[in-house]
């Protein structure tokens, strides 16, 4: 469909008002839901996620084109749901316990759902039951977690420790992030991944589901 | 008469010999001294006071400096020739570590005080005589509890391990002392006795001096149990001054906003303005107070360290060789670099100076990118701006204009009902403010934007004549807000990452 290029173009440029009414327009002409999504959305927030990374995006243009996708997806998301359809994968997101520096978060859970995740943002704060009982509510595949400061980074390795605790760490594949944090940080609490910013959140995350 | 003149430079205790007529400029250049804008007397960065000899005062100094100041015995040395021997006492330790020379109101009281602005980069402590409120000495160091980590965050991480407490609250009480015994061999009179010393600083600065757990700062929401005024002895400190003085630390407001805020509160009378005023304290953790006579609010804000050339590709602390300030002129950028010697990184002041020139000649777009998509700008060789500078610096500018733009609402009023923006703190001094009001950092019209110097160490002095009372009254007055938790924090810090995209520098 020509006309959903034009989609791709919204959601890059952070059009927030094109994006919408393209979308019940195609959506009215019948145009497949899951087609425009793995075609056109995805593959644009994929180009956002690129030029942040590349520095030709900051927060600012990643944050508006993400509100553009998610315009998009408030009229596609039911007609999925409807259809059976799954999302890539269900991740558990917040920030760990101490912790309320949440915009480095919010970019990560904005490009995962971009790429077509269902995301479930716990917020600021999150302590680790808090985390395990999303989990298991929700049955997700993966949980993420942030720490921006170096005093509150140790409340990931609490969490992590109260996952398995819990008996459910095979059930999820643990990635996390924020400034302070490093693979060997990683390693040492045993988590499966980290990544730097939130383009590299999201090839971790689809790594992480098909390991 | 001798070919060659002595001056004495105090409180350093260094003597040089140098032919008579020789510039002071060439002469205290090559002992440190820096010459912010370039030695044509145009800052006060170079200023010294005579103690013994004379320097005439020149029309430019008469410009530069008030007649108090003149008659206190300040200069330019940028401006003046060693023509007789001469003691001088140099305002300028560190490039950026900022003094004070203020006159304030006062009743006269008895001895010495010693009034300390206790930074978490530098320190500054002044001894005044009591009677007539004169600084008779200044000294200014570095905090040395740097060496555990540069911003207050890492301070606070290195504070909670075993035993670091005691190391940061022993290193920083002993360095002071040292301080205080310096300011006393520089001013010898062997009758006097100090009957005070103040201390002002920030919420971290107050624990780890008074020695108090630091835990409530490592984590959400950030929180200190008490930053009530604490006193002591200069024995319980270890200090061995004549008359073992009281020492106080003033109260601090609430979370990271402390003292050294409240200090600046009071020096300047912004609590008994009828009219809107803003406090500004530009630093790694950018405080703002908003208020009047009626109503304070005061918060911090993350701002990271770019304002301080940290985390910037090329960045340095503004000292020799630092590109300190950048201009557009005939559609070209022009640099002023530090010291006149070869460029070799740039300061936070160059930095805004650079990216607010780069937006009027349209080299860099409003969002922050480089218009030609490239990775950097040459400034002068080697000097240039990375694309990844810039962002850090939308970073930093978006913390501070958000928390100004978010305290203003609070306070149920609008950016142009503000009659003044009082800028504390080095950077907020050494600031261009036309670049910084460019690059939206301070979204005021030039008039409202009032550099004053610094503002803690005014409050910190004219707390040797105020009773303890008035501070912990005035600090129960400003209310403390938690900017994270207000609605529409994240966009409104997202929407003050952008630059202003057009801008008349008239308005």
């Amino acid at each position: 469909m020509e006309d959903l290029k034009k989609l791709y173009d919204a959601i890059l440029t952070g059009n927030f008002k094109a994006a919408k009414e393209i979308t019940q327009q195609a959506l009215a002409a019948g145009a497949d839901p899951q087609e425009m999504v793995q075609k056109h959305m995805i593959p644009a927030m994929d180009e956002v996620g690129r030029r942040y990374e590349a520095n030709e995006y900051f927060v600012p243009e990643l944050l508006i084109s993400a509100r553009a996708m998610k315009a998009s997806l408030e009229f596609i998301r039911p007609l999925l749901a409807a259809k059976g359809a799954e999302p890539a994968g269900r991740v558990v997101i917040g920030t760990v316990k101490g912790d309320l520096h949440d915009i480095g978060k919010n970019l990560v859970a904005a490009m995962l759902e971009g790429a077509g995740f269902e995301v479930i943002d716990l917020g600021v704060d999150v302590p680790p039951e808090k985390f395990i009982a999303a989990l298991n509510e929700k049955h997700a595949h993966l949980v993420a977690m942030s720490a921006l400061l170096t005093t509150t980074m140790n409340s990931m390795k609490t969490t992590v420790e109260a996952i398995k605790s819990a008996g459910v760490r095979a059930k999820v594949k643990i990635m996390i992030g924020g400034a302070p944090v490093t693979e060997k940080y990683a390693e040492e609490i045993g988590a499966d991944g980290y990544s730097t910013n939130a383009n590299g959140a999201v090839a971790l995350a689809r790594r992480l589901m098909a390991a | 008469m001798s070919e060659t003149v002595r001056i004495r430079l105090r409180p350093m205790g260094v003597d040089i010999d140098t032919p008579r007529g020789t510039p002071l400029q060439d002469v205290l250049f090559s002992y440190g001294v820096e010459f912010p804008c370039g030695g044509n007397g145009r800052c006060k960065g170079c200023r010294v006071r005579v103690i013994e000899g004379s320097l005439p005062v020149t029309p430019a100094q008469e410009t530069m400096l008030s007649a108090d100041e003149r008659a206190a015995g300040w200069r330019l040395s940028c401006q003046c020739r060693a023509e007789e021997d001469l003691t001088l006492e140099l305002a300028q330790w560190e490039a950026q570590i900022l003094a004070d020379t203020s006159a304030f109101a006062f009743t006269p009281r008895q001895g010495y005080g010693v009034a300390v602005d206790v930074g978490s980069t530098t320190l500054v402590a002044q001894l005044l005589d009591l009677s007539r409120a004169e600084v008779l000495a200044v000294r200014s160091a570095l905090n040395p509890q740097a060496r555990y980590g540069a911003d207050i965050m890492s301070r606070v991480a290195h504070a909670v391990e075993p035993a670091g407490r005691a190391t940061l609250v022993k290193a920083l009480r002993k360095h002071i002392g040292k301080m205080l015994g310096e300011l006393l061999e520089a001013h010898p009179d062997q009758s006097r006795t100090i009957h005070d010393v103040v201390l002002v600083g920030n919420s971290v600065m107050h624990h780890l001096f008074c020695d108090i757990d630091v835990t409530p700062f490592s984590h959400y929401p950030f929180q200190p149990e008490t930053l009530a005024q604490r006193a002591f002895t200069a024995r319980e400190l270890g200090w061995n001054l004549p008359g073992d003085p009281g020492v106080r630390f003033l109260p601090g407001i609430g979370g990271f906003v402390g003292s050294d805020i409240l200090a600046g509160v009071l020096a300047t009378g912004l609590h008994r303005s009828q009219d809107v005023q803003v406090l500004v304290d530009l630093g790694t953790n950018g405080e703002i107070v908003v208020g009047n006579r009626d109503r304070l609010l005061c918060a911090s804000t993350a701002a990271g360290p770019a304002f301080e050339g940290a985390r910037i590709y090329m960045g340095m602390r503004a000292s020799t060789g630092a590109v300190s300030a950048v201009h557009v002129k005939d559609g070209h950028l022009e640099c002023r670099v530090l010291g006149n010697v070869p460029p070799r990184g740039i300061c936070g002041s160059g930095l805004v100076d650079a990216v607010a020139s780069a937006l009027t000649l349209g080299l860099v777009k409003p969002g922050g990118r480089f218009e030609d998509g490239g990775s950097s700008l040459m400034l002068c060789p080697p000097v240039k701006v990375s694309q990844t500078d810039i962002r850090e610096l939308q970073l930093a500018k978006g913390a501070i204009a958000a928390g100004i733009r978010l305290l203003i609402r609070e306070f149920g009023t609008t950016h142009e009902q503000v009659t003044k923006v009082l800028l504390a703190g080095a950077f907020g001094n050494y600031v261009d403010t036309d670049s910084a009001r460019r690059i939206g950092l301070l979204p005021f019209e030039s008039a409202q934007i009032h550099p004053s110097g610094n503002t803690a160490l005014l409050g910190a002095k004219i707390a040797l004549f105020t009773p303890p009372e008035t501070f912990d009254e005035l600090a129960g007055r400003i209310e403390h807000v938690s900017l994270s938790s207000l609605d529409g924090f994240q966009d409104t810090y997202v929407e003050e990452m952008l630059f202003p995209p057009a801008f008349n520098s008239n308005e």
